[in-house]
């Protein structure tokens, strides 16, 4: 009796993984949500550091060593990667810190932040750091960055990330961004680069790799981190919230039930992307959330980011 | 402290650092601002400007200390392309290769590698003369920024 009903839970749990994951699945809901899935993969971009390259014709030192860039219209100090002689990330320009290598989407967040400089900034989950290293960059190495992950082997590749680009305006911890109030400081900034389920443009396994099941636990770490982040922030202070997923549970479903549970709202941006969701699988968000930025995979890999603040400033 | 002077010495610099903004952690050693020592708890995991480690009594430099060093060590070469290439590659350096030289050229001594653009890429340790017209490989290389590259694996 027990290994029947053991036997019956066990292809119930199958039944339902084969109805919440696979390719089809997750095309279905693209679908629903008013994008037709084409097959795409992220370009390689870099991200060229200005405190590091001003005055040096880093261009075209990159032409004579056999890399050919192509600047990203929406982003200030991005390029495409548009053929290659070497690997862009081995060149003499790189090892000194004179660019990082830089998803196009990624490069999107902290340049989101109004005025950086001098401030003082929480990147909660920071590991590996090209983000810790742009925020250094456009703070131009002024003020401080509170820099936590969870992982100590993806630290320390940030601190070889920081090493390299000559920072010296971060302090590094490793930490449970869930308890970040734990070090009694507050926040003018905060990059909350969620650990998210990722999507199928930066990853050739994603679909078989990803179920809701996953989609709803990152959900709900997200929220935890969200909370705590809330915490930390001076009143007014940005928050500025990011994943690299595509689906609304992790993006929209989070910012619409952080303004309505939350001491935070919602900040128009301009920058590349759609307009967030505002009609999830039937259900209607706060209008705000339309202020959100969702880039389907096409000219960048699949991201989602929104700036918040918090009231009372 | 005394092992990063004693190092920064043998490049013939003098750096001075404020043991105060100097923070130790894991024998690793930092160089922070009055305002990140306000804000740094005793167990981060790193801050400020990485100097160096200490590792079985030796002190291993971080590029970041190299760099403070250009401007002041006596002892640096600057290395055409093709060498400075071969350098960040981990390879030694050939009297050829050499375009400049600063300070030192006897055996022995330590001097900074620099490219043509006086970016540092590392140090190195001579083993045969600088003016040593027969000798092929003049510097050792010590250590390059290459090791970014080779310390992620
Ligand atoms: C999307 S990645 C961050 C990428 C990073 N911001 C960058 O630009 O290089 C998410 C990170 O969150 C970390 N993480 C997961 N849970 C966390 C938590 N509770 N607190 C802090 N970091 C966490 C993961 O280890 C991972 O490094």
């Amino acid at each position: 009796m027990a290994i029947s009903r053991l036997l019956e839970k066990f292809l119930f749990t199958v039944k339902q993984f084969r109805l919440m994951s696979g390719r089809d699945f997750f095309i279905n809901r693209y679908l629903q949500l008013g994008w037709e899935f084409r097959g795409i993969k992220a370009r390689q971009a870099i991200r060229i550091n200005q405190t590091n390259a001003k005055g040096k014709s880093i261009l075209e030192r990159l032409l004579s060593v056999g890399v050919k860039l192509e600047k990203i219209p929406f982003l200030d100090s991005g390029y495409w990667v548009s053929g290659s002689k070497v690997s862009v990330g081995a060149t003499a320009e790189y090892l000194l810190g004179l660019y990082s290598v830089q998803e196009a989407a990624a490069q999107i967040p902290p340049a989101l932040f109004s005025d950086l400089k001098g401030k003082t900034v929480l990147d909660a989950c920071a590991a590996p750091g090209g983000k810790t290293v742009e925020v250094s960059d456009l703070m131009g190495n002024t003020g401080v960055v509170v820099a936590l992950d969870v992982s100590k082997k993806r630290l320390a590749a940030l601190a070889n990330h920081l090493e390299r680009c000559h920072f010296s305006n971060a302090v590094v911890y490793n930490m449970d961004a869930r308890s970040a109030s734990k070090l009694n400081l507050k926040f003018d900034k905060i990059l909350l680069d969620a650990p998210c389920s990722g999507n199928f443009a930066s990853d050739p396994f994603w679909f078989k790799r990803r179920t809701l099941k996953d989609v709803e636990r990152n959900s709900a770490l997200q929220k935890e981190l969200l909370c705590e982040a809330e915490k930390c922030l001076v009143p007014g202070g940005e928050l500025i919230y990011s994943t690299c997923s595509l689906e609304p549970e992790e993006n929209e479903l989070n910012m619409d039930w952080a303004v309505k549970n939350l001491n935070l709202q919602i900040k128009e941006i301009n920058c590349y992307g759609e307009k967030g969701l505002t009609d999830v699988f039937g259900q209607t968000l706060d209008p705000s959330v339309a202020y959100c930025r969702r880039m389907w995979p096409g000219l960048t890999q699949g991201f989602f980011v929104c700036k918040l603040t918090k009231r009372g400033g | 402290m005394k092992q990063l002077l004693l190092f920064s010495s043998q490049f013939g610099a003098k750096i001075v650092l404020n043991p105060e903004l100097v923070l130790e952690r894991s024998k690793r050693y930092y160089l922070v601002s009055e305002r990140l020592k306000k804000l740094a708890r005793g167990n981060f995991y790193a801050a400020g400007l990485y100097l160096g480690k200490i590792k079985n009594g030796v002190f291993f430099p971080s590029f970041n200390l190299l760099n403070m060093l250009v401007d002041v060590a006596e002892n640096k070469v600057i290395l055409d392309k093709k060498a400075a290439w071969l350098f960040i590659c981990g390879r030694d350096v050939f009297r050829t290769g050499i375009m400049r030289v600063y300070g030192a050229r006897g055996k022995g001594a330590f001097t900074l590698v620099l490219n043509d653009f006086g970016e540092c890429l590392g140090f190195g340790r001579i083993i045969h003369s600088l003016d040593d017209e027969d000798a092929r490989v003049v510097i050792q290389n010590v250590l390059d920024v290459g090791d970014f590259l080779r310390r992620e694996k």
